[in-house]
């Protein structure tokens, strides 16, 4: 690889490289035509040295969720801007049905928004619909790169924030959803992944997160209160699911569904929001 | 009359996870062994509660209790066994 990649996007090839073993699986979730060669030997490498029992489940089981989220999209709810945030090597908008008039949009840093398209265009790929890369960097102020690729903060969004809020601190994660529902017209939505706070306690997850702090992607964020967490920065949580539970990869999920008032859980967050204050 | 000993019943469960599996030894490694990994070790938390029917403090446990079974058995059973 020529392009120099922050730690954090290694993370994208990793995610590309999970996404590849399911597709190949005979009950796959999802099919990602793209993600074998997108994810490269690192992406394998990390996937074979992240193992941890239940992750790569979840990144499937997270994947299918917000594949639905797109798929309920319908003319009637007036959104047509979908943006993935820390996009990676994300390719719905080379795989899913879009509904028309959508345009989406990905954000990522520059390194490797330009290493993902030289390797798009090495393989042919061609989107299913209007698509614009948007380079920006997350820790900056980076809407007006994304204003300056067309988003019109006047239209409702379908923002997609998937595997971001882990690297995040609470304060940043925070200012990134109440900057997003400053930039989100009435009808808005937020679909996202949120760790529970157990996880990042939990003595058997150690070596995992000591790995990923060690390599210089800790993570950081997690909340067992993820409707009142969001619901400070704007956004009104319309459904909140955890893997295996039904219609959320439950034929796929090793672990039960632990009860709400289960004390100490580990919960993996799968989230559908509106912004609040619209219609 | 017999009864199913508390640290058998997690012997029990983690077996029932893994198919493959029939037999477990007290001293085999559960964690290096990734029959017990970070979601199901919540699990495993819980079946010792309910084998052992103490709580268990979340903010206070010891690695070195769950790394085979019996540990598991002299942390949290070794008390009620005798």
């Amino acid at each position: 690889m020529t392009t120099t990649m922050l730690p954090v996007s290694c993370t994208a090839q990793w995610m590309a490289a999970a996404r590849a073993v399911e597709s190949e699986r005979a009950d796959a979730l999802f099919v990602d035509p793209l993600a074998r060669e997108l994810a490269t030997e690192d992406g394998f490498e990390l996937l074979h040295k992240y193992a941890n029992g239940g992750l790569e489940p979840f990144v499937c089981i997270r994947t299918r969720f917000l594949d639905d989220g797109i798929a309920a999209l319908r003319p009637a709810d007036g959104i047509t801007q979908v943006v993935l945030l820390a996009a990676g090597m994300d390719t719905r908008a080379f795989r899913l049905d879009w509904p028309a008039d959508v345009v989406v949009y990905e954000v990522d840093h520059g390194a490797l928004v330009e290493y993902k398209q030289r390797e798009l265009d090495r393989l042919g790929a061609r989107p299913r619909v209007p698509r614009r890369a948007v380079a920006a960097d997350l820790t900056t102020r980076w809407l007006p790169e994304l204003v300056g690729a067309g988003f019109d903060p006047d239209q409702p969004t379908l923002w997609i924030v998937e595997a971001v809020t882990f690297f995040l601190t609470h304060r940043q994660a925070a200012d990134l959803f109440t900057t997003l529902a400053g930039a989100s017209a009435p009808g808005s939505r937020l679909e996202l992944d949120i760790l529970g706070a157990g996880f990042l306690r939990n003595p058997f997850a150690r070596t995992f997160l000591d790995a990923m702090r060690a390599d210089g992607r800790p993570w950081l964020f997690g909340t067992d209160e993820p409707v009142e967490f969001l619901a400070g920065t704007g956004w009104q949580v319309r459904e909140l699911r955890e893997p295996g539970q039904p219609g959320v990869g439950e034929q796929r999920w090793p672990y039960a569904v632990q009860p709400a008032d289960r004390r100490g859980a580990n919960r993996l967050w799968l989230v559908r929001a509106e912004v609040a204050g619209g219609r | 009359m017999t009864t199913t000993s508390g640290v058998e019943k997690v012997r029990d469960w983690i077996l029932g996870r893994h198919a493959d599996r029939d037999e477990l030894g007290p001293d085999e490694n559960l964690i290096d062994s990734r029959l017990v990994d970070s979601l199901s070790f919540i699990e495993l938390i819980y079946v010792i509660e309910g084998a052992s029917g103490a709580e268990i403090d979340f903010d206070a446990i010891d690695l070195q209790d769950f790394q085979t079974l019996s540990a598991i058995d002299r942390a949290f059973f070794g008390q009620v066994a005798r």
